[in-house]
């Protein structure tokens, strides 16, 4: 009994021995939010938006900015952000991180180096966005924004919404690009993010007590990665392309020419994208089969929807339409860039490995003349809730 | 007299009247509720020797005064016999009457309300139960509630309460043995169970286990609960009580056994299970899909009373990754300011709360309104605005403190808010890993505790199959076929099965 008491005693003055290690109590932490990577010079400038949380909260807010800005330049990304302390009160956060935007010089240098010490963090999950800016990094995260207070989960939840439902737009988190980097037969590709409007005015509060804000952040375009350097840019329907072929498209909207002039939109509802291969004397020959399931969304122009012959046409129309904006995305890679970002290669290698290893060594050369055939197949659904525009019968 | 004499156990009475009631008065030291009345029936002296407030004024009155002084029993021909004999068969109007030798078992008899007949030139007295003395009626219970149920719950009186229990189950199998407890206080207790259901085993073992416990005074069946519980050392209780007799009943059907103790509402239930102390006898009274449900939120509610400060202590200081980041940082702006680490301020929250608790209870029931009124505002509101704790650690207390009313064994519910100290202490030196290890502990020393020889998990772990229908669930009356395998192996039918009543086509 004696015995047994000592023994609990001594229990329990060892659970005070930990000193609480690795106790981090909720107001020590900087919850960092969004990291902007640049290069300047030979040094790394690591800049991160950390939330204010009194700010956030609806409250305890006092009217200053919802987040603040560190940032620390070292020869190393882990020395920078050590550095960080030096400007700020509290340990820096990371778990919470919902950004990662790379420059665009730092781009063009490579990112394999950066994204070491990132995926190589225990504390931050690897499922942020990864994004690149048109110009310095840090500008990103110095713009105000509205709805959402905190301008990182601003960026996040707009790409991430419109990933969903707007075909040139993906996402792409930090594990997804350490898989494209090392996937054979694939490079990656990131969404580009751009300030816009007047940058200068963007860091201060005044920028959202206005209806329209003075500078936003928007997505734009998608960077063309060579392994891990920047080599250019893909605009609005090259990304659409991009994202029909990498079957990243959940949902989105077009437009069709009407044969009587006027146009047609049409609502993407669902879209499935699969890469065959087949080889033709050795030469692999690649089909995209795209099977994709639309509704009529808006009628801008006198046509009888009624009819099935109609709906006929439409199908063959966008099956049309379809093909050339693929065609078109693929010669421009093709001649621009000469990179293979839609894991054509990768599709080779799953289909034979064993041919890949030969042709894997001249794929750069083999990439240009690759054959590729389409195979597209468009249903019209629904008409939306009336059939005939009731513009047709708009008394004259 | 020489006073080792006097202690000694048997002492028997003299001849002498004069002798005896001097003997009465000494060792009373002349109490004054102690009556002895001298009287005479024919030519012998008698004497009648009582407590006052212990016995019945009109029995006492019309059935033994009132007899004795009859001038047709006193005419007629003075007894030639016997005149105790006499008088016990022929004079006293009263059912329960004996003969009794010694001084000691005299005073007993005194005590527990007899009237004691003295005559002179006798070495012997009669005892005339007339016990009768100022009782609460049965009136409704307070710790276990119902809504639906019986409205009757014991009373402090042992008679009253074996008779409630009686009155529920109409069978001579229903055996009840008396034992005297307390060499002091002579507590009566009654041992109840049924015989053919319960284990003649647990039945030896219950009595065993009363006839070891020597101490003077037994005032609470707290007291024998402590004396037969198989293990000390634990935070769980081990043996149930009840003030409802529907509950003990039950009990007795399922072959525990109950102990009654003189003077206490509360009755003793053995062997006790960890999942008895989660039903309410209003399970058994409700639809069964309606208990089952109340059941599950019941064990949620001791868990959320268990693990909820712990959990938000371990989260908050550790495992700040695991919150989603808006509620990440909501918690904290909210602890933006607060001068305490999370531990201290649960703590100190937690703390308050039991203060309040036990205030409410021991205070007045008039100025307890006030405390619960001061504790709110207290609590609620000034120190979340003095930025002392933060407001969710409020909203963790809160729902912690309505959880652990939520357990309908109080018993329970005190020990789950003590496990709930050690386990916020170990969430706060190892976080997740600290709680998880307090639960395994927990799980072990429950697996290991016994109730009457009884595993206290059972019916979960040893895991008996037929048993689950009155464990987490709650299965219809009509499905309920079996008795619980740990006390009623024997005798396990209840009923037949039996198939649905349908109507005829």
């Amino acid at each position: 009994m004696r015995r047994g008491f000592r023994l609990c005693v001594c229990l329990l003055l060892l659970t005070l021995v930990t000193g609480c290690w690795n106790r981090r109590e909720l107001n020590e932490l900087g919850i960092q939010m969004g990291t902007a990577i640049d290069k300047i010079g030979d040094e790394y400038q690591v800049a991160v938006q950390v939330v204010v949380p009194g700010e956030v909260s609806a409250r305890l807010n006092s009217g200053r900015s919802p987040v603040t800005l560190y940032k620390a330049s070292a020869p190393t990304i882990f020395e920078a952000f050590r550095k960080l302390t030096e400007t700020s009160p509290r340990k820096i956060y990371s778990a919470h991180i919902r950004v990662l935007i790379i420059g665009e010089s730092l781009a063009k240098e490579g990112i394999g180096t950066t994204l070491d010490l990132l995926s190589r963090n225990p504390e931050a999950r690897t499922d942020y966005y990864v994004m690149v800016s048109r110009g310095m990094a840090e500008e990103v995260l110095k713009v105000m924004t509205s709805l959402e207070k905190i301008p990182a989960h601003n960026l996040f939840y707009s790409l991430d919404t419109a990933s969903k439902t707007w075909a040139p737009t993906t996402t792409v988190t930090m594990d997804e690009v350490i898989l494209q980097l090392v996937t054979e037969g694939l490079n990656p590709v990131l969404p580009g993010v751009d300030v816009f409007g007047n940058s200068v005015m963007g860091d201060s509060k005044s920028n959202v007590d206005k209806i329209e804000n003075d500078a936003w952040l928007q997505t734009a375009g998608l960077a063309v990665f060579d392994k891990d350097k920047l080599v250019g840019w893909l605009n609005e329907n090259d990304s659409k392309g991009y994202n029909y072929i990498r079957n990243n498209v959940k949902s989105t909207v077009g437009h069709l020419k009407c044969p009587e002039g006027g146009l047609l939109a049409l609502e993407t509802l669902r879209t499935d994208t699969d890469i065959k291969v087949s080889f033709e004397q050795g030469e692999p020959v690649i089909l995209l089969r795209i099977i994709n399931e639309s509704n009529i969304g808006e009628v801008e122009c006198k046509i009888d929807i009624k009819k099935p012959e109609t709906i006929v046409w439409i199908e063959r129309e966008i099956e049309t339409k379809l093909r050339q904006l693929l065609q078109q995305t693929i010669q421009k890679v093709k001649s621009k860039y000469n990179v293979d970002i839609f894991g054509f290669g990768q599709a080779v290698y799953k289909k034979d490995p064993k041919a890949w290893k030969k042709l894997k060594a001249d794929w750069k050369e083999r990439f240009p003349r690759l054959q590729v055939n389409y195979d597209i197949d468009i249903t019209i659904r629904r008409t939306g809730t009336t059939n005939n525009s009731f513009e047709n019968n708009i008394k004259e | 007299m020489d006073t080792s004499a006097a202690s000694k156990p048997q002492y028997a009475l003299s001849a002498g009247l004069g002798l005896n009631i001097e003997e009465i008065q000494a060792r009373f030291g002349c109490s004054q509720d102690l009556v002895v009345k001298e009287m005479s029936f024919g030519s012998i002296d008698i004497a009648l020797v009582y407590i006052e407030g212990l016995v019945d004024t009109y029995v006492l009155n019309q059935s033994i005064i009132a007899a004795l002084l009859s001038d047709d029993k006193r005419s007629a021909d003075a007894p030639s016999g016997n005149l105790l004999f006499f008088l016990k068969e022929d004079v006293l109007s009263v059912g329960d009457i004996g003969l009794l030798k010694e001084m000691d078992s005299l005073f007993d008899s005194v005590l527990s309300g007899d009237v004691v007949l003295l005559a002179d030139g006798y070495a012997e007295a009669l005892h005339i139960g007339a016990a009768g003395w100022e009782d609460r009626n049965v009136s409704e219970p307070t710790s276990q509630t119902v809504v639906r149920g019986p409205m009757e719950a014991f009373t402090e009186n042992l008679r009253t309460n074996t008779a409630l229990i009686r009155r529920k189950i109409k069978d001579p199998r229903l055996w009840l043995e008396g034992r005297q407890i307390g060499t002091v206080t002579k507590t009566n207790v009654a041992v109840m169970y049924m015989k053919q259901i319960a284990q003649e085993s647990l039945v030896q073992e219950v009595f065993s286990r009363l006839d070891q416990i020597r101490i003077d005074s037994i005032l609470e069946s707290g007291y024998i609960e402590e004396f037969i519980q198989d293990k000390t050392l634990t935070p769980f209780p081990t043996v149930y009580n009840s003030e409802r007799p529907d509950t003990i009943a039950a009990g007795l059907l399922e072959g525990k056994v109950a102990i009654v103790i003189d003077g206490t509402p509360f009755v003793l239930l053995v062997p006790a299970l960890f999942v008895q102390f989660f039903q309410s006898a209003e399970d058994y009274y409700q639809r069964a899909d309606v208990s089952t449900l109340l059941r599950m939120m019941r064990f949620m509610a001791f868990f959320i009373t268990m693990l909820s400060p712990s959990l938000y202590i371990a989260v908050t200081t550790f495992h700040q990754e695991m919150l989603p980041t808006n509620l990440l940082i909501n918690l904290a702006a909210q602890r933006e300011g607060v001068p305490f680490p999370a531990f201290v301020e649960a703590l100190l929250m937690e703390v308050t709360f039991e203060i309040l608790r036990e205030a409410g209870v021991r205070m007045p029931k008039t100025v307890g309104q006030a405390v619960s009124i001061v504790g709110t505002l207290v609590i609620g509101q000034s120190a979340v605005e003095a930025g002392i704790v933060s407001a969710v650690m409020v909203i963790i207390v809160a729902i912690t403190a309505i959880s652990s009313f939520v357990i309908p064994a109080a018993g329970m519910s005190i020990s789950v808010r003590m496990i709930r100290f050690i386990l916020m202490g170990l969430a706060a030196s190892f976080g997740l890993i600290g709680i998880l290890v307090g639960m395994l502990l927990l799980i072990i020393h429950l697996s290991c505790l016994r109730s009457f020889g009884v595993p206290y998990l059972s019916s979960l772990s040893p895991f008996h199959g037929r048993d689950q229908k009155d464990t987490l669930f709650r299965l219809p009356w009509p499905r309920m076929t079996t008795r619980p395998m740990s006390t009623a192996k024997e005798n396990l039918w209840r009923q037949p099965r039996t198939s649905k009543p349908k109507p005829k086509t």
